[in-house]
């Protein structure tokens, strides 16, 4: 440990840090809660779908010079696609089975896509150098792809909320969580709402994987760290509960900005389990109420 | 006359494991009615609800809805050939608006959908209400509002999984009345009741299950002195 004087500065820096880290965190989240809410499917594989988008992004720069956050509009339907045709082939089996079912399904898809990634594109980390520097603010410097890709990630989440509240397939969303046979009995087609959700949490993983890949190393087993993280973030909001899932991130984001502080980066990841920990014995419902 | 029934349950089977919650039990609906199915806790009349709406698919037997077959349907498919139901714990959806509840269910354009929601919502008195997350509702207004949704999608045929428990005597009136509303527009209403003078009071007809089987169907009256009833619920 360095003995350096801790300012006022430094603190804000930290915490503006956290928070656009934590904006990502939110938005890759929000999809693994979507699916878990409306299915009680725990999507092991939301990380390689986050990896999926992340090389869409990387081979479309690389190969067509597209900016990355344009590449979007590329990402994000794939993912839905590929969410959507693992929903019908695979995910569907496993809705009303125990969770260990959909914690080996989706395990053992998540291996499958790894390795396939990592035969078609070899484990090379990759990088899109695309925005670099930072705009200075005063005394505190925002590092502009981080910047970017939080309003990006927040204008995401932003834009998923309003499909979930205002459109009648959002809302028939939110009615099959919050009561699965009564939304069948009430005319609502619960295995074409399964199918949409799906979709719509592998194109939010997939977006989360667009905007990471121009701030980390894009490589076949990069989504790992963010399935953690994203259950983390779920368990801290509440599973099941979608506003929830946007405060857990942000929050875990300033956690872990305000930990690096005082820890090394690698004693800093300690701290949200830590922080999971906590959590599970003191508000195991999560800090916003869950539905689990 | 198997035609002229609007429900025709025969023979239907439902296990769990080894244990028979629905023993080959048989029965007719005449539109227009309102019917009671009554028996002991246990006695499989809810099982039976969730055969008819598909929740539960049935082992053996027929179901026909108006002369065609429903069981082997998804319970979305049975709602949208006109089959409505309520649950015998509320369940509402409590983070959707009582609105929204009503919204969510029909597949009719917007406009048309919103006024006649807005229509239900005056006949239970819950308009001042409608922005209300459901969740928020007393148990008695989530009653009513699960009772409309239901009347949402204009069933023809409208199953309540004991609609009197625990609501307060006024509001059970209002919903008997409105019960009675929907029989004279022509529905058929099959209830399941423990409350034996709600079931005298509005039933046409009345089954009864012990153990899955039907033991006794007939008016009221003459159920209330059938010694095999008297049986099941009071023991020999």
């Amino acid at each position: 440990m360095t003995s350096v004087q801790i300012t006022g500065t430094m603190l804000f820096q930290l915490v503006v840090s956290g928070l656009l880290a934590g904006g990502l965190y939110a938005l890759v989240a929000l999809g693994l809660s979507l699916i878990f809410g409306v299915m009680r499917v725990i999507n092991i594989a939301h990380g390689t779908l986050l990896m999926l988008g992340a090389y869409t992004t990387y081979w479309l720069f690389a190969l067509a010079g597209m900016n990355p956050f344009v590449s979007l509009v590329v990402s994000i339907p794939i993912l839905f696609v590929v969410g959507a045709i693992l929903q019908k082939l695979f995910v569907h089996r496993v809705v009303n089975a125990p969770e260990l079912s959909s914690l080996l399904l989706t395990f053992g898809i998540s291996i499958f896509i790894a390795n396939v990634a990592m035969l078609a594109w070899s484990a090379d980390y990759r990088s899109v150098e695309f925005l670099t520097g930072s705009f200075l603010l005063g005394p505190i410097a925002l590092s502009k792809p981080r910047l970017v890709s939080f309003c990006v990630a927040l204008a995401l989440t932003g834009l998923a909320f309003v499909f979930l509240h205002r459109t009648k397939t959002g809302k028939a969303i939110r009615a099959t969580s919050q009561h699965r046979d009564v939304a069948q009995v009430c005319g609502i087609n619960v295995r074409r709402i399964d199918l949409i959700t799906f979709g719509l949490g592998a194109a939010l993983a997939g977006a989360g994987g667009s905007l990471v890949s121009v701030m980390f190393a894009v490589y076949p087993e990069m989504g790992q760290v963010y399935v953690f993280k994203s259950f983390l973030v779920i368990v801290l909001g509440g599973a099941g509960n979608y506003p929830g899932a946007f405060f857990g991130g942000l929050l875990l984001g300033l956690v872990e900005g305000l930990a690096s502080l005082f820890l090394t980066a690698q004693l800093s990841e300690v701290i949200a389990y830590i922080l999971l920990v906590i959590v599970l014995l003191v508000r195991p419902t999560g800090l916003l109420g869950g539905r689990a | 006359m198997p035609d002229a029934s609007i429900l025709d349950i025969r023979d239907v089977t439902k296990r769990f494991g080894g244990v028979t919650a629905v023993n080959r039990c048989s029965l007719a609906l005449t539109p227009g009615k309102i019917y009671g199915l009554i028996g002991p806790n246990g006695s499989g009349k809810t099982t039976l609800f969730n055969c008819v709406t598909g929740i539960e698919p049935r082992d053996e037997g027929e179901i026909r809805f108006k002369g065609e077959r429903i069981d082997g349907l998804k319970p979305h498919q049975v709602a949208r050939r006109g089959i409505g139901r309520t649950f015998q714990i509320i369940r509402v959806f409590p983070e959707l608006t009582a609105l929204e509840n009503l919204l969510v269910v029909t597949r009719e354009p917007f406009e048309t959908a919103r006024r006649k929601a807005q229509e239900l919502l005056k006949f239970v008195t819950l308009e001042r209400l409608q922005h209300e997350y459901a969740g928020n509702l007393s148990y008695g207004q989530q009653k009513l509002l699960e009772f409309i949704r239901v009347l949402m999608t204009d069933p023809e045929l409208i199953l309540l999984d004991e609609p009197a428990a625990g609501v307060n005597r006024t509001l059970l009136n209002e919903l008997l009345a409105a019960i009675a509303r929907l029989r004279d527009q022509g529905k058929t209403i099959l209830i399941v009741e423990h409350d034996m003078k709600v079931v005298m009071g509005l039933c046409e007809a009345v089954f009864v299950l012990d153990y899955g089987e039907k033991i006794a169907e007939g008016p009221p009256g003459v159920i209330q002195t059938d010694e095999r009833v008297i049986e099941a619920y009071f023991g020999r």
